[in-house]
């Protein structure tokens, strides 16, 4: 990494360590005219360095608010942090200076954003949007932002990268532009990654190339990534371990393929089995039945239960905790052990 | 480009037909006679009255009237007014006066209402942008009229007479750029408070685009973010409204110009239209008509410089 300022504590490598990242019982809330609305309750996720972190989750469960929540690019207000810390090599970021947290936003935890053409600036050449990270954050001439732009845009694999470097966003097919995105991101090699639905706006086969160019920058460079996702066929190849959010929790963390293999949690469960599967062709396609909860007027105990199958009363009354399945795994379901069973209640 | 160019002046000459055409028949459908109103209350010696209607084809039908109109306008002659004098005559300096205020008007439509159209977004919802909203509905609510005789009064008299310096001339143009000041202001309140509105609302919505959080993402400083990932998007919507606005400045100088006694085209077109010196008032309309063609052109050419996703093929 090229950070000559980064507090690396000597042990940093040893096990036990702190990650790289983590987010501790983060909480978001906004304040709004019908409410306060609850983004986020208490999420905590680490990602280590080489390591990829896939959020699942659907609209509204929180998982883009908590990615912005660590980039810092909250409006606040509205929003606001009540609880909770995001700790970056140990420092807690929430208690930075704006001016520090400035020198980490875009230079070692980037961004990447879901539709790139909308987040891309329409009247800047994509050159100009590349190379603005070296002339604003490292004071390069624009000539030699520029050439950093096109080996940029080389790495990502833009053909003809000097002659289009002068083009602008709407000039390029959508998985070109979020090729660009990407290049952006990892102008400054962040030693974080965070990509929010990076493939939702694409074609399936242009998703499968962005993934691939995705876990292939991260092995080069070594990057923790960030996945947020609502598409579980997207992360299997890439992720190393899954944390599920549903209502502004985690409601199930595991290793990608214990997840796959049997869900812990009746939500993940039901994610699994709305995927649709060749060898099931003339079925019906699952859904988890009702809808996604309303922010301003979460259920009761477990935000789920009004769509699970394995509610049983105190599922109504009493909020899980996260239970601890093993090391690596955890479940915030009271009956969790007959969801792994997969006998129904 | 070029060839936009060309299509869009080729364009504007149905425009320019039709335009004239209608000011045409409706100055020469107003009652009244013209050549009766040159004399005034006296009687017209009939051998005269004869005369001067076959010199201007008055007894012609109104379609070949416009036919010989049209044809001098294309060998860039305006014509005679009834009175004789050449009608290009009459419009000497005349345009200058009145470009000069549009102008200075434009200028701080410009300054001002973007200024404060940009203050108010970036202090949105706070009593700055309240105010700021409050004055701009005060300033479309007053009529020029009204304002124009009192910033005359206040700034222009009282002023004078409480500190004894000339800050703002109250009439005539003989103090140079400086006889323009109070006029330009008083003819661009109205447009100030709209674009001030108008900026307000662009660079608000701009500042909720997605691109925007992009810039922020990448740790750009907050001057940056809107200096230049925002202004230059919310400039697009702007630049149309100043373009068109200045042929309704043009327009509107009519009564600015009255109040200020300004020698501009404004005060000549209401006392044509009050003489019934038809052709001055149909030489005027075109000119004016040109000048908003000309402008609409440029804003369109304008856009393709400020928003790269428009081309003209």
């Amino acid at each position: 990494m090229n950070n000559p300022s980064v507090d690396t504590h000597p042990l940093s490598d040893e096990v036990g360590q702190e990650p790289l990242l983590a987010v501790d019982n983060l909480h978001v809330e906004f304040v709004t005219r019908q409410g306060l609305v609850k983004a986020v309750n208490g999420v905590s996720y680490t990602v280590n360095a080489g390591e990829s972190l896939a959020v699942l989750g659907e609209s509204g469960s929180g998982k883009s608010v908590t990615a912005q929540a660590i980039m810092g690019i909250l409006d606040m207000p509205p929003a606001r942090v009540p609880k909770g810390q995001i700790r970056f090599r140990g420092t807690d970021m929430l208690k930075l200076s704006d001016q520090a947290r400035g020198q980490i936003r875009g230079q070692r935890i980037a961004m990447i954003f879901q539709d790139a053409l909308s987040a891309l600036n329409p009247v800047f050449t994509v050159g100009w949007q590349i190379s603005e990270m070296f002339r604003v954050h490292r004071g390069m001439s624009k000539r030699d932002g520029m050439k950093k732009a096109v080996e940029l845009m080389d790495r990502v694999r833009i053909p003809a990268a000097k002659q289009r470097v002068n083009d602008y966003p709407h000039q390029f097919s959508g998985g070109m532009r979020q090729r660009i995105m990407i290049a952006m991101s990892i102008a400054l090699d962040p030693e974080v990654l965070i990509a929010d639905e990076p493939t939702t706006a694409l074609d399936v086969t242009v998703q499968a190339q962005i993934m691939e160019l995705l876990a292939e920058l991260q092995r080069e460079s070594n990057m923790g990534l960030i996945l947020i996702t609502h598409d579980l066929g997207v992360v299997a190849d890439v992720a190393d371990k899954i944390a599920v959010m549903y209502g502004g929790r985690i409601v199930e963390h595991a290793p990608v393929h214990d997840l796959y293999k049997n869900p812990g949690h009746p939500y993940s469960k039901g994610l699994l089995e709305s995927i649709p599967r060749v060898d099931q062709k003339g079925q019906e396609l699952y859904a988890i039945k009702g809808l996604p909860p309303n922010l301003l007027d979460m259920p009761s105990g477990c935000a789920f239960h009004p769509r699970c199958p394995y509610r049983r009363d105190n599922c109504v009354t009493d909020v899980p905790p996260l239970y601890e399945i093993s090391g690596t795994r955890g479940s915030a379901c009271h009956y969790y052990r007959e969801v792994l069973d997969g006998t129904v209640g | 480009m070029g060839r936009y160019v060309i299509r869009r002046l080729i364009q504007a000459i149905p425009v320019l037909l039709g335009t004239t055409f209608l000011i045409f028949a409706i100055v020469y459908a107003l009652p009244g006679d013209p050549l009766q109103a040159l004399a005034g209350e006296k009687r017209v010696d009939p051998v005269f009255a004869a005369a001067m209607r076959e010199q201007f084809h008055l007894n012609e039908p109104l379609i070949v009237r416009y036919g010989y109109y049209l044809r001098d306008i294309v060998t860039g002659n305006f014509g005679t007014t009834f009175r004789g004098l050449p009608v290009s005559t009459i419009f000497e300096g005349k345009f200058q006066v009145t470009f000069k205020l549009a102008i200075t008007a434009l200028i701080f439509e410009a300054v001002i209402g973007v200024g404060l159209g940009l203050w108010a977004a970036l202090r949105r919802g706070r009593w700055e942008d309240k105010f700021i909203l409050a004055i701009t509905l005060l300033m479309v609510s007053i009529p020029t009229l009204v304002s124009g005789f009192v910033l005359q009064l206040v700034l222009g008299v009282k002023l004078k007479l409480g500190t004894g310096i000339d800050f703002f001339p109250v009439a005539g143009v003989q103090d140079g750029m400086r006889s323009y000041l109070l006029p330009g202001f008083v003819l661009a309140m109205v447009s100030i408070a709209y674009l001030t509105r108008l900026t307000r609302t662009s660079l608000m919505e701009t500042l909720r685009a997605d691109y925007i959080r992009t810039a922020v993402a990448k740790g750009m400083p907050r001057r940056r973010v809107l200096g230049r990932h925002a202004l230059r998007n919310s400039l697009i919507p702007l630049v149309t409204y100043l373009g068109a606005d200045l042929g309704t400045l043009m327009g509107g100088a009519v009564i600015t110009e009255t109040i200020f006694n300004l020698p501009g085209i404004g005060q000549q077109l209401f006392q044509s239209v009050y003489l019934r010196e038809n052709p001055v008032v149909v030489g005027i309309v075109t000119v004016l008509v040109l000048i908003y063609i000309v402008a609409n052109l440029v804003v369109d050419l304008l856009y393709a410089v400020l928003d790269p996703r428009i081309r003209y093929e």
